[in-house]
């Protein structure tokens, strides 16, 4: 019976395309944590840049009736909160968990607390198409059977998801930059030795997360939802963080990686006849992402000196 | 340099005086500050989302704070409401503070908490036909267990895979909220209802403190009239005995001076004989009793007695709890304190709303303010930033953290000058902060 069921689920397009899109939009705050912690600031605060993106995103384009400030504004504003993780781990020496800790209950606090004030009490109600991320079909590869409808026709961000992952992909492995940011992820002192800025990578890796994240929120609510709720982010970007450690800190496998929990995601809903718990269904990304920290399907290691705060010898 | 070292082993009750003094101004002030600068932000934040002009935002923001403590602490019946929400905040606190101690970052109290609520939930459930006095005592003994199972999992993949706490302990949370959920939802469903289990029989509660005092001493002393609405139960007093039990674990035992030195410093813990391992993952476990605990008494000892499975992922508990732990420097007290603060503004949060008309979740945005400062201002980085007045210039007379077997090592790093850290404090957040596989404290700071 299960069985059947999810062989016959398997081979639908609508089932792919979903989990695609679950991918794509996971897939954004995993490449920020990806490219955070490669330059040695522990960032799980993908969360709630996320959500300020989310919020952001919508609040902007709501008041502009501009569909690109929307997600400008979704960006700037994780952007801003990744600034804020930036200026304490880096320049404070704080605690980076404790610091994107402390990030995630301001987002959702600060969601929560300016919600009522901008919409008068009266929450935000489901937005207009024209506010909303359109999917986009590509031309003829859309008619394709079965591979049209799951790859090309996807909301318009996936396409630009796609391209940043191998964008990030030959930035961090085939440039000079990448081997700096590597660099000073794995041996500051180093890197600073041989004449790179080691705070000044680190902000601005920091805060490409932070940009990420809140594409990822405008992705969710601009694009996936249409509307704002409060706490809507809901785990994802805890899910990406899993995403970004089972992927081995690299773009490409928090890609797979991504797919894999996308597809766990979009499974959920339609396994409910079959009698399996959706909710035991989603502890999958955890209980993988655990599997491979233990280290039975390749162990995962951190970038050597992440999370250490770095301080220049000289001062 | 050296002459706090010799001071610090006359032990004249003057001199011990003035070094508790000392201990309490250092324990006492930065987290004060810390505090202080939270609410400070906090104002202006209330003042830039307020209409009206400047004066008017400046009064919002008075009446808001005036609406805090009013509602938390203005009379009996709202301070037994918040003592009812500080309970679980000392439990999931000591079990962050606990694993603290020993450089391990315990943000999984949420899911620890979870296992702990759900495993009493069945026992109570399903033996609901026994008496109290047995069911009772087996509900919070199973939660502890519980939670310990799930604390423990962390510790075994950080002292055998090197798997590091926080990531794992996330995991682990989000299992544990899923899992518990799938059990709500599944075989223990309530009938007819979907989302939560029926509520726990009344030989498996926990009585309130005021009904309690009425059944007992109250026959003497006579009756607390209006018992009903102080909602504070007895697991208040199981929270003091868990401060007890945790003052005397970390500051009277050898368990607990192994977890200070193996945070300080597990490569000194190795060479002192201090089994790393083992003390790992007991602390892992204790701590998760802890935060078992308190899921079970919030269950047992407050209205609605029944789970509900959406309750366990958006419960903020166990992450309150490293605010407190941080704000309260791991000691007891300091958790008591920190607790109360927390518990007050949860409480008194619904008020702002009603009284003042700004939303009630600026107590969020006040509790993770409280964890920024705090985790900036222990770092000497900050310091540079004080005025000179507030540097801490000479190490406090604190007791080094050190085991006995190494402290004349530490007597001659004292002596020589070249250790910055005196204060335990300093390497508290400095130590355990990230990826690295062993938490090396004060490494940044030396040179």
């Amino acid at each position: 019976m299960f069985l059947q069921v999810l062989g016959h689920v398997l081979i639908t397009s609508d089932l792919w395309q979903a989990a695609l899109q679950f991918a794509a939009l996971l897939l954004l705050p995993a490449l920020g944590g990806v490219i955070s912690e490669r330059s040695g600031v522990v960032n799980i605060a993908m969360e709630g840049m996320m959500l300020i993106g989310a919020y952001a995103g919508v609040m902007v384009a709501v008041a502009t009736h501009n569909i690109l400030l929307g997600v400008l504004g979704a960006m700037i504003a994780g952007g801003l909160l990744a600034l804020v993780h930036a200026i304490v781990s880096i320049n404070f020496m704080a605690n980076q968990t404790v610091s994107g800790i402390a990030i995630n209950i301001a987002a959702l606090g600060l969601t929560n607390f300016l919600l009522p004030i901008q919409t008068n009490g009266q929450g935000i109600t489901a937005l207009d198409s024209s506010l909303r991320l359109p999917q986009a079909a590509l031309g003829p590869l859309a008619h394709i059977p079965f591979i049209g409808p799951v790859l090309f026709q996807q909301n318009i961000l996936f396409y630009v998801v796609v391209l940043i992952v191998i964008l990030l992909h030959f930035l961090l492995f085939r440039t000079n930059i990448g081997l700096r940011i590597r660099a000073v992820g794995e041996h500051p002192q180093a890197a600073d030795t041989a004449g790179v800025n080691v705070r000044l990578v680190r902000y601005l890796c920091v805060v490409s997360s932070g940009l990420l994240s809140g594409l990822a929120g405008a992705f969710l609510s601009l694009g996936i939802a249409g509307i704002f709720n409060q706490d809507m982010t809901a785990g994802q970007g805890y899910i990406a963080l899993a995403a970004m450690i089972f992927g081995k800190y690299t773009p490409f496998g928090a890609a797979g990686a991504c797919i894999v929990f996308g597809l766990g995601e979009a499974l959920s809903p339609r396994l409910q006849d079959t009698g399996i718990s959706a909710n035991l269904l989603s502890t999958l990304p955890y209980l993988l992402t655990l599997v491979a920290l233990v280290g039975l399907v390749g162990r995962t290691m951190a970038p050597a000196a992440d999370g250490v705060p770095y301080e220049p010898a000289a001062e | 340099m050296a002459m706090p070292t010799v001071q610090r082993r006359t032990s004249t009750p003057a001199s011990r005086l003035t070094r508790w003094m000392h201990t309490l101004k250092s324990s006492l002030g930065r987290p004060l500050i810390a505090v202080l600068v939270a609410f400070i932000l906090g104002m202006i934040i209330v003042m830039i989302a307020s209409p009206g002009a400047l004066g008017d935002r400046f009064n919002t923001a008075v009446s808001a704070y005036y609406n805090l403590v009013m509602g938390s602490f203005g009379n009996i019946q709202s301070i037994s409401y918040t003592l009812a929400k500080t309970t679980p905040l000392i439990f999931t606190g000591l079990a962050v503070a606990l694993a603290y101690r020993a450089g391990l970052f315990n943000i999984g109290a949420a899911g620890q908490l979870a296992v702990g609520a759900m495993v009493a939930g069945i026992i109570g459930l399903k033996l609901g036909s026994l008496p109290g006095v047995i069911l009772v005592p087996m509900m919070l003994v199973a939660s502890m267990l519980a939670g310990a199972f799930w604390g423990s999992i962390v510790g075994i993949l950080k002292a055998w895979r090197g798997a590091h706490e926080v990531v794992t302990s996330i995991m682990l949370n989000w299992i544990a909220f899923y899992v518990c959920a799938a059990l709500v939802e599944g075989p223990f469903q309530a009938p007819g209802l979907s989302q939560q289990t029926t509520p726990l029989s009344a030989s498996a509660t926990l009585p309130s403190l005021a009904n309690l005092y009425n059944q007992t001493l109250g026959t003497i002393f006579g009756q607390i009239p209006l018992a009903a609405q102080y909602t504070v139960d007895v697991s208040l007093l199981l929270a003091f005995v868990a401060l007890v039990v945790y003052w005397f674990l970390t500051s009277r035992t050898t368990f607990g001076y192994s977890l200070r030195v193996i945070g300080q410093n597990p490569k000194a813990a190795r060479y002192a004989g201090i089994s790393v391992k083992r003390n790992l993952v007991l602390a892992m476990a204790l701590a998760g009793a802890f935060a078992g605990l308190a899921g079970a008494t919030r269950l047992m000892g407050q209205s609605p007695y029944q789970l509900i499975s959406s309750g366990f992922s958006s419960d903020s508990t166990g992450f309150d709890a490293i605010g407190v732990a941080l704000l309260g420097r791991t000691t007891a007290i300091g958790v008591i304190l920190s607790a109360l603060l927390f518990g007050g503004l949860q409480q008194a949060g619904p008020f702002l709303q009603l009284n003042v008309g700004v939303p009630g979740d600026l107590i969020y945005i006040l509790q993770a303010l409280v964890l920024f400062a705090v985790a900036v201002e222990y770092v000497p980085s900050f310091q540079r930033f004080l005025p000179p007045f507030m540097r801490r210039t000479k190490p406090v007379l604190a007791p080094p953290l050190v085991p006995n077997l190494i402290k004349s090592e530490a007597l001659l790093e004292h002596a020589s000058g070249s250790s910055t850290a005196g204060p335990p404090e300093a390497t508290l957040t400095d130590n355990s902060v990230g990826a690295t596989d062993a938490p090396t404290p004060a490494t940044s700071q030396e040179d």
